[in-house]
């Protein structure tokens, strides 16, 4: 197996699709990945196998000879991605303007360390009662 | 600039002028009605709430709208009007419609406060088109269909909610909450191991809360909502009355997830997990102190609420006052002047007087003060209207009067709803109490509750009855000390679940032994309780329910921080000193010398959650660490933390303060 190179690429949006599909699934064969792919929208089998090739042989995944049924990884881990691109989206989408657009269970806003230590508490005292 | 100079002098830059103005003051009176009506129905529920909110919110565009109509009908825009530059003459137009005291310098900036509203807008809509473009590519980028089984129990869930639109459930690689999506084809985002992360319950009481959303339309409402935001930005009224609006509508799903899954305990910690799960994502941000996690983590583990912010009331009285010497400043007292002198006062509080109306006849007003409250909301209402004596009352007066009447008749009925049947009536039962018109019907209201409680309904005597007021007694003679008894977080504990299978003493504080979940160690606290109940229906098996005595008044309060009762918290005393270099808040934080080396660290806040400033101080035999502070005139919150660096131990204290 090659050595994936030293940094890989940003991944195209549409890499970024089955490098997500991995980090969500695990290792998975092609078959996986195009399972989970076609459900939103319709993919040709072979266009996901073709991607993957070419993202292994970008360093964006690790291809696992092994078995039969070649099964492939993420080579990095997801926050690591996620800082390559977090300049635009994730700022602009959970940082900025957009803040007050999105409906969530939680704020978009971040807890504090204090605030999260009280939440600890809180959690630790609930376990306690649980019990 | 000629240009913008000839069209600041037209009528209509002139009438949006005025109308911003005006709405100074509406804003302000709309708000503080909010604040009074929210006050006044604080028990009711987060749906009723959320209602007068949005109502109210949606009333600042049209109060906005209404008075610009009527003050350009007052300065009809004329076809191709000379531009009229020479400054006096030219605004005969404005001193016409009964504006001649209004000092000549704002005559002359009013008409520029147009563009730069223009302006204003359009740089709050281009940052919301942005955000909103932004949203859109989260729902396209680095997503993926969530598995098979969990979208199948999504569309199980939107069927039990009855929606009718089908929701997609994916997983993001860059959402790090889970956060609803769209409204024609609505999508909820998952972060990435959420779903493996956490419980099968877990996972339902979030897509419960995301769906209840959708199903409330919420997100089309958010958008109004931000579109109001960005009409009328200059007016913190309106942030204000939008971030209740934020804040109730949470809360509201929050009731809907609790109403399904029946487990509110579960449900907070779930939140809390979701909260603690995002921590280590790129940006730990440190700042936020604002966010209202806590307060419904707290809601959820405690209702009814403990004590409710005593600042709602106040802030809606001076807003009222200010708003009230705005009003009189800006409308001279002279004839009326037919057009539009009284419209948009009487248009746009029309509604409202009759939203309050409506919330308020039967719901009593300042509940907590309950058998001295009726004759100081009349004086209150006297004191209100400007001249009671010299003119005929208004029909808002007469309103006003009649209400503060109606309320000392129902005395006994509100001592019942908010004293003696507080704490086990539902909300439902409460919204029907309050809708009841006659005394005949809520004698006869209060005959069923009891007797739908009543353990042997075919005998003479309720013994539910009885339990319920003995337990109010023996609250009002135990735990009162200032306070009555049964208002006290003990007394609510006790009226509620009954007296506790087993009570920890330690009303004289001192040297305590930690047990070894809360980190082991002496330590040394303020005067606390523990209530061991070995079981209380819907919350569980052995709860233990803490209370602190931090003043050694005998005022003990309920604390879900068991660190609270430490001692080693702080105490934070605020001097203002006045320097020939301007005004200093001293913070003086006295600490236990003995202790070893502390860290301290503060942050000064707005209201508003904005941090203003921070500090840290490392003390090591100190008696007190001391902090000078320069701030401008305003409200702000302390909060200081303390850190044995030693023990680990550990203390919090906030204060709120005043710069004058």
């Amino acid at each position: 197996m090659p050595a994936p190179p030293h940094q890989p690429p940003r991944p195209t949006d549409a890499e970024l699709e089955i490098l997500t599909v991995l980090w969500s699934r695990g290792p998975s064969t092609v078959r996986d990945v195009h399972e989970a792919i076609a459900r939103r929208k319709p993919t040709q089998y072979t266009t996901v196998l073709k991607m993957l090739q070419i993202m292994a042989e970008k360093g964006l995944v690790r291809r696992d000879e092994k078995q039969r049924a070649h099964i492939y990884a993420a080579s990095r881990p997801q926050e690591w991605t996620q800082r390559q691109l977090a300049g635009d989206l994730l700022q602009r989408a959970f940082g900025g303007s957009a803040k007050s657009l999105i409906l969530g269970a939680l704020s978009a806003k971040k807890a504090s360390r204090e605030e999260l230590a009280e939440l600890r508490k809180l959690l630790e005292e609930f376990e306690r009662g649980a019990s | 600039m000629n240009e913008i100079t000839a069209w600041v002098h037209r009528p209509l830059a002139n009438a949006l002028g005025w109308a911003l103005l005006h709405f100074v003051w509406e804003g302000a009176a709309l708000a503080a009605v909010l604040a009074t009506v929210l006050f006044v129905i604080r028990p009711a529920s987060a749906r009723v709430r959320y209602g007068v909110a949005c109502l109210l919110l949606a009333a600042m565009p049209i109060a906005f709208g209404v008075t610009l109509a009527a003050s350009l009908s007052a300065h009809p825009v004329r076809a191709a009007a000379p531009v009229q530059l020479a400054a006096p003459p030219g605004f005969d137009s404005v001193a016409d419609s009964g504006t001649a005291p209004v000092p000549l310098r704002l005559r002359n900036v009013l008409p520029w406060l147009a563009p730069l509203w223009i302006l204003g807008v359009a740089i709050f809509y281009a940052r919301g088109l942005a955000g909103w473009l932004a949203v859109r590519r989260l729902r396209r980028r680095g997503v993926c269909s969530a598995p098979r089984c969990w979208q199948e129990r999504t569309d199980r869930l939107c069927a039990r909610m009855r929606l009718s639109r089908p929701v997609l459930l994916l997983e993001s690689c860059f959402a790090d909450v889970p956060v609803l999506i769209g409204y024609v084809r609505p999508v909820i985002l998952m972060p990435l191991g959420c779903l493996t992360g956490l419980s099968a319950q877990q996972i339902e009481c979030i897509l419960i809360h995301e769906l209840a959303h959708i199903r409330r339309h919420d997100y089309l409402v958010n958008l109004s909502q931000s579109f109001v935001e960005g009409l009328l930005f200059y007016h913190p009224a309106v942030w204000w009355v939008s971030r209740v609006v934020r804040a109730e509508r949470e809360h509201c799903c929050d009731d809907r997830v609790v109403e399904m899954m029946g487990d509110a305990r579960g449900y907070a910690a779930t939140l809390a997990v979701l909260e603690q799960r995002r921590f280590p994502a790129p940006q730990a941000a440190l700042a936020a102190t604002g966010g209202n996690l806590m307060n419904r983590i707290r809601r959820l583990l405690c209702q009814p609420q403990p004590s409710p912010t005593s600042a709602g009331p106040a802030l809606a009285a001076v807003l009222l006052l200010v708003s009230c010497a705005v009003a009189l400043a800006a409308w001279p007292a002279r004839a009326p002047v037919p057009r539009w002198h009284p419209s948009p006062v009487v248009l746009m509080q029309t509604p409202v007087a009759a939203q309050v109306a409506a919330n308020a006849a039967p719901t009593p007003a300042a509940l907590s003060e309950a058998p001295q409250a009726a004759p100081v909301v009349t004086a209150q209402a006297q004191a209100a209207s400007p001249q009671p004596q010299t003119q005929p009352l208004t029909d808002q007066e007469r309103k006003a009067q009649e209400r503060a009447l109606r309320q000392q008749l129902q005395t006994p009925y509100r001592k019942w709803l908010n004293e003696d049947a507080a704490y086990i009536i539902t909300d439902e039962e409460r919204s029907a109490f309050l809708r009841l018109q006659s005394d005949a019907e809520r004698e006869k209201f209060i005959e069923k509750f009891w007797l739908r409680r009543d353990p042997t309904p075919g005998t003479a005597e309720n013994e539910f009855k009885e339990e319920q007021y003995r337990r109010i007694a023996y609250a009002n003679e135990h735990f009162g000390d200032g306070v009555p008894g049964w208002k006290t977080d003990r007394g609510r504990i006790y009226i509620t679940y009954g007296p506790p299978d087993e009570i920890e003493d330690h009303s004289s504080g001192g040297t305590y032994q930690r047990p070894a979940e809360q980190g082991g160690g002496a330590t040394s606290t303020f005067p606390f309780q523990q209530w061991r109940y070995r079981y209380i229906e819907g919350i569980g098996n052995n709860v233990i329910i803490e209370f602190i005595d931090p003043t050694r008044s005998g005022e003990f309060h309920m604390t879900m921080d068991p660190s609270e009762k430490d001692a080693l918290r702080p105490k934070i005393q605020i001097v203002q000193l006045h320097r020939d270099s301007g005004t200093q808040i001293g913070v003086v934080i006295p600490l236990d010398a003995s202790g070893g080396t502390l860290d301290v660290s503060g942050e000064v806040s707005t209201p508003d959650g904005r941090i203003v400033q921070t500090f840290e101080r490392q003390s090591t035999g100190q008696k007190e660490c001391t902090k000078l502070l320069a701030l401008p005139a305003g409200n702000y919150r302390l909060v200081v933390a303390v850190r044995n660096v030693a023990t680990g131990v550990s203390g919090r204290a906030e204060t709120n303060f005043t710069v004058q």
